[in-house]
């Protein structure tokens, strides 16, 4: 059976689309890398105005210290939720969480690199003495895996892992997960850093 | 007055406990798209081979479609080989290679149909086994080279393996020529192979590693003149050797486009490693001079320049070793119009080696103008993925090593892509994964291999160390 004109014409034609489809796959998976970051809108300025409805909770204004005690108190990662509508026009009480949306970069405030900074993503920031963490920090004070930055339902945590000389938030050891506000200072051996803007 | 809700999520309850520290399981989403890219590029390679068959058989015969499919397998092997040894690697490298390899099987067994040869002396079932060969091999350097910086204490061995690869075709008894140019090697009347293809490997190594140590003196010292700084006279000597080999293979091996990609990878190199635009002039001056004379005493360079120059005088295209290839090939791409003729539906066996040298004409005159520019965007990517771990490399012999491999095929692509098109003077080079070659479709997979390999070390690499 010999196929007809018209079907050898369709199959042809639709050979060449599927194959610049998959190069406009590629393009479109990339697109990042070529226009860099999306740029996010900033959730903070104007809640009520804001057009879009927040998709995440907006940041609860707790403070972090209230997190950060012996784990009989509060066993448990920051359960605080607001409704929509409660929340909206609420004007912003206590620090800030860092989130996705409003925490971009972790900065060095102290230390032998004071000063030097690099971008978050969504990805964990693995911090510790071993050269396969994101943040190596070597001195003295620091353990091999030492803490880690993660992202739980947007929200930028960390967590001491069991280091000898702790994980300081705010000055408060770290014994459970906790929700790193915006410019809250982490100290980590003799080297702190903020998640700023 | 803390503003607390007495409604708790029940998501957020389960929030990470410490105490036993379990290995965090990420979601690979890099291999993901990979995958799904995969099974898209494969798609499109089977029915590149199919709608082969219904053009030129009129029929589906299934003999061809099991050996692609085999083919696939190995491809999808490589994948899951990625998945445990190189988890943040480029996921864009391998389909592109995929379709790459598959588009150029099937041109190569629709021009086997036309000539009418199946089984073993069929190009198509043999390019099937070397891709096969090739993909085993890449798999394998995967495997043994799990860090690129390896590689840099084999600087010097790697130059010496380059160097003696390049001249292997020369050694009485085991170089073999083919249509002019000494660029082959052979055992007996079987498996013949051709080393500049991994010297060019082997080369890029040793140029990123010898750059990397030298070139505080190569970038720092020398005299200002015309807002450029020149280097000194006894720092010319890497360039002068390196132009010195190149000419050598102009000479003895009568291959202009092997000698063209060595030198322009060293420029290029050279130039990344000092930043200075003085090189490349100084490079492409001594390179054209020695080209210039080359075509002015070598016939063969010559005719080449004849050809391309006067392609369409009768004269011209009439002679023995005339414009009569090149002509054809133009015809064809002609003929091929903006959509083309469809698969099967050309007559591309008219071009003599319409399955290597001449591929890109022969997909030109089957997909036409739209297809072309597909292979060529592919090929874009590709390079453009290879600049980008470069860019992104922490190391400076990594950074030299990714661009250096990834610009090898992106000048081979314009070497033969630029003769068969009449931009440039024709000269023998196979299109990086489409032409008909053993030897060529081994060495890009290795380049694919490796560029793989340094984009999984550079996203693994610590963002800051304090």
């Amino acid at each position: 059976m010999n196929p007809s004109e018209l079907t050898l014409l369709v199959l042809r034609l639709a050979f060449l689309l599927v194959l610049w489809l998959f190069i406009f796959g590629i393009v479109y998976a990339l697109r990042s890398d070529l226009f860099g970051q999306r740029v996010r809108k900033m959730s903070t300025d104007a809640p009520a105005a804001a057009p879009v409805p927040f998709a995440t909770p907006p940041p609860a204004p707790v403070p972090a210290g209230a997190f950060a005690q012996p784990p009989a108190a509060s066993a448990s990662a920051p359960t605080e939720q607001f409704s929509r509508q409660k929340a909206a026009p609420l004007p912003q009480a206590g620090p800030e969480k860092a989130t996705a949306q409003t925490a971009t970069r972790l900065v060095i405030t102290s230390g032998p690199k004071a000063g030097t900074e690099f971008p978050l993503g969504t990805e964990p920031v693995t911090i510790g003495r071993s050269s396969d963490s994101s943040l190596v920090i070597r001195d003295d004070y620091t353990s091999t895996h030492h803490a880690r930055l993660m992202l739980w339902h947007d929200d930028w945590m960390v967590q001491d892992l069991d280091s000898t000389n702790g994980t300081f938030l705010d000055g408060k050891r770290v014994a459970v997960p906790t929700s790193v506000p915006l410019n809250a200072t982490v100290k980590i051996g003799a080297t702190s850093f903020e998640l700023r803007r | 007055m803390p503003r607390q809700s007495k409604t708790t999520s029940d998501a957020r309850e389960a929030a990470p406990q410490t105490g036993k520290i379990r290995r965090l399981h990420l979601p690979q989403k890099l291999r993901n798209l990979e995958l799904f890219l995969l099974i898209l590029a494969c798609g499109i390679n089977l029915g590149a081979v199919v709608l082969v068959q219904l053009g030129a058989l009129g029929q589906i015969d299934t003999t061809l479609v099991l050996l692609g499919a085999s083919l696939s397998g190995l491809v999808f092997a490589m994948h899951i080989v990625l998945r445990f040894v190189a988890r943040e690697a480029d996921p864009f490298i391998l389909p592109i290679a995929t379709l790459l390899n598959g588009i150029g099987i099937a041109m190569i067994y629709r021009i086997d149909i036309a000539n009418e040869e199946a089984g073993w002396a069929s190009a198509a079932v043999r390019q099937t086994v070397w891709s096969g060969l090739a993909i085993a091999l890449a798999i394998a350097v995967l495997l043994i080279i799990r860090n690129h910086r390896v590689l840099f204490r084999y600087t010097y061995v790697a130059g010496f393996v380059g160097v003696s690869l390049l001249l292997l075709p020369l050694v009485p008894g085991l170089g073999r020529e083919v249509s002019g140019a000494r660029v082959w090697i052979g055992f007996g009347s079987f498996a013949t192979f051709q080393p500049g293809e991994i010297a060019k490997i082997a080369l890029a190594v040793f140029f990123a590693g010898y750059l990397v140590r030298n070139r505080d003196s190569l970038s720092m010292v020398g005299k200002k003149f015309l807002g450029m700084r020149f280097p000194r006279l006894r720092d010319l000597g890497p360039i002068l050797v390196v132009w010195a080999l190149s000419m050598s293979v102009i000479i003895f091996q009568r291959d202009l486009g092997t000698a063209l990609l060595y030198f322009g990878l060293f420029l290029v190199m050279l130039y990344l490693a000092t930043g200075r635009l003085s090189w490349v002039l100084l490079g492409m001056g001594l390179f054209l001079g020695g080209a210039l004379i080359a075509s002015q005493t070598l016939e063969y360079v010559n005719g080449r320049f004849t050809n391309w120059l006067d392609a369409l005088n009768p004269a011209v295209y009439d002679a023995a070793g005339g414009s009569y290839q090149l002509v054809q090939g133009l015809f064809g791409l002609a003929k091929g119009g903006l959509i083309g003729t469809g698969l099967g539906q050309g007559r591309p066996e008219l071009t003599p080696v319409p399955q290597s040298d001449y591929i890109i004409a022969s997909l030109g005159e089957e997909l036409g103008l739209a297809g072309v520019f597909a292979i060529l965007a592919l090929y874009l990517l590709l390079v453009a993925r290879g600049f980008r771990i470069g860019f992104a490399g922490q190391d400076d012999f990594g950074k030299l090593l990714g661009v250096g491999l990834s610009f090898v095929i992106a000048l081979q692509c314009f070497i033969v892509i630029g003769g068969v098109t009449r931009v440039i003077p024709l000269t023998g080079l196979t299109t990086p994964f489409l032409a008909a070659g053993g030897s060529s479709l081994v060495a890009n997979w290795i380049i694919v291999a490796l560029l793989l390999r340094l984009s999984d070390t550079v996203r693994n690499q610590p963002r800051l160390v304090v």
